[in-house]
């Protein structure tokens, strides 16, 4: 399909920490627990910045973009994360 | 091809029949309702493999529609009066992410007071949300529009959406004869639906997300150039399709004239009375008066360029309006043709009237007409006709 130079659509497509890099400002951040984690990836669905990354049935967390939301802390079923303090 | 007498509604229905839409969000609102009716009639029968599907309110029905047109399926819908005011967000928000969708409005008042006539306040309010908006005379002329919408509306270069308007009752509900086209011929003129973005999940992607400023207004800029060029893609298709399937109509302009050339005077109107207008003015020809109309058939995109060559020379133009822009002096037509030839035009007076199914003859044209003829001192009247001349309405005075 050619488009025509006036032409603009406003898509946007999902992205890992669509809201950029965090920096400094995160007050607490999501520790996971994997003794508790059943791998259910209830985390990994509702995290809206996309930094919840499962890999082999386990999920990892890239902490150089989660915002420290708290959402997979509030959905995990079985408690496994814990919000904690930054240093 | 084959005649039949048939409504203006059931005449759109089988425009979307034709047109193989793929899905219909519905809900029912007067006078619209025996759209969705005849859809559903030929669905239950298997006539059409639409897939219907039945919201609880018109917001709702706009935003299904706008969700099957993001996945790429052929998509229409229909409403009126406050179910367009009620789906306004929605209207706005399909424009703003460029999707292709068809829409009819059987235009009515707009309450309150309650009303279910017709006038066209409803959908001239829609007039800045980056819909193509058309608007029929007659019902062969709301199924033409109804099949060339789709494939204004999908043309890539156009991609908005796209809205046919067609008088409440006047038009919905009586019956004329209809040319309807074969399913061969639309296929042929009718291409399958494309688009450059649809939504796939197994390859994520959002419409209509946050956008920083820049962005946004630059998008908006282009939704105004589409809109804009959009013109020589309805006169492209109307050419074809008056070529292809239906020979009696000339959709080569996106406004009609009538007896306009050697006219001295011009009257400018939109939808069904414009035909009575046209009778009208054979009324005045016959006295020797000079006078044609031009009948708006596109009021968005807004063709300056066909309406400024249409009026030129004429020593004054009367327009009519079946729609109110409160606190502006005149209808939404007259501020629109007042902006376009006001530098040409010595005098452009305005007529309100058919307000919420007012009834205006073809004998008050001409007594408009003549009027207008003779040198009318008001620049803008709002209209009763004869018969409903004295209006007597209860002010709080009358309460104790
Ligand atoms: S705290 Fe928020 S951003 Fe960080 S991983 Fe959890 S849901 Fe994602
Ligand atoms: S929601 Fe809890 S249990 Fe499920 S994968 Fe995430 S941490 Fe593990």
């Amino acid at each position: 399909m050619s488009l025509l130079d006036y032409q603009y659509f406003p898509v946007s497509r999902p992205n890992k920490g669509a809201g950029g890099k965090t920096g400094a400002w995160r007050i607490v951040k999501p520790i996971v627990d994997y003794n508790k984690c059943i791998g259910c990836k209830a985390c990994f669905m509702f995290c809206p910045e996309a930094t919840i990354i499962p890999n082999n049935g386990k999920i990892k967390i890239d902490y150089e973009y989660c915002k420290g939301c708290g959402v997979c802390a509030n959905v995990c079923p079985v408690k496994a994360i814990n919000m904690v303090s930054e240093q | 091809m084959m005649r039949k007498i048939i409504s203006g509604n059931e005449a759109v229905a089988l425009g979307v029949k034709l047109a193989r839409v793929g899905v219909t969000g519905i809900y029912p609102i007067t006078p619209q309702t025996t759209i969705i009716e005849k859809l559903a009639e030929m669905k239950a029968k298997g006539e059409i493999d639409t897939e219907i599907v039945r919201v609880e309110s018109e917001h709702s029905a706009m935003a299904a529609t706008f969700g099957a047109a993001l996945a790429g399926v052929r998509a229409f819908t229909a409403t009126a009066s406050q179910g367009l005011l009620y789906m306004h967000e929605m209207i706005w928000w399909v424009a703003g992410s460029r999707v292709p969708v068809v829409m009819v409005v059987g235009t009515r008042a707009v309450g309150a007071p309650w009303n279910i006539w017709n006038e066209h306040t409803d959908f001239t309010s829609e007039r800045d949300s980056g819909w193509i908006m058309a608007f029929a005379s007659n019902p062969q002329e709301a199924l033409d529009l109804t099949i060339q919408a789709f494939r204004i509306s999908e043309d890539e270069r156009v991609f908005l959406p796209m809205m046919i308007g067609m008088d409440g009752f006047i038009l919905s509900h009586t019956k004329t004869n209809v040319l309807i086209p074969d399913q061969d011929q639309i296929d042929g003129f009718l291409p399958p639906r494309r688009q450059p973005y649809v939504i796939d999940p197994e390859d994520p992607l959002g419409m209509g997300n946050v956008f920083p400023p820049e962005g946004y207004m630059r998008l908006r800029e282009s939704i105004d150039s589409s809109l804009r060029n959009s013109e020589d893609v309805i006169r492209e298709i109307g050419r074809e399709y008056s070529k292809k399937i239906n020979p009696l109509g000339d959709y080569s302009t996106l406004n009609v004239s009538y007896k306009l050339d050697d006219a001295d005077y011009a009257v400018v109107a939109m939808g069904a009375w414009a035909g009575d207008a046209m009778e009208a003015i054979d009324v005045l020809r016959e006295k020797g008066i000079r006078i044609g109309l031009l009948r708006i058939r596109y009021l968005r995109p807004w063709s300056e360029k066909e309406i400024r060559e249409a009026l030129k020379d004429k020593k004054g133009v009367l327009v009519l309006d079946r729609s109110t822009s409160f606190g502006r002096y005149g209808g939404p037509l007259y501020v629109e043709i007042k902006s376009t030839v006001s530098d040409i035009i010595p005098s452009i007076k305005g007529v309100v009237s058919g307000l919420g199914g007012v009834t205006v003859t073809k004998n008050d044209l001409v007594y408009l007409f003549n009027k207008f003829v003779e040198g009318m001192r008001e620049d803008v009247i709002w209209y009763y006709p004869k018969e409903v001349g004295k209006v007597e309405l209860r002010t709080p005075r009358d309460i104790e």
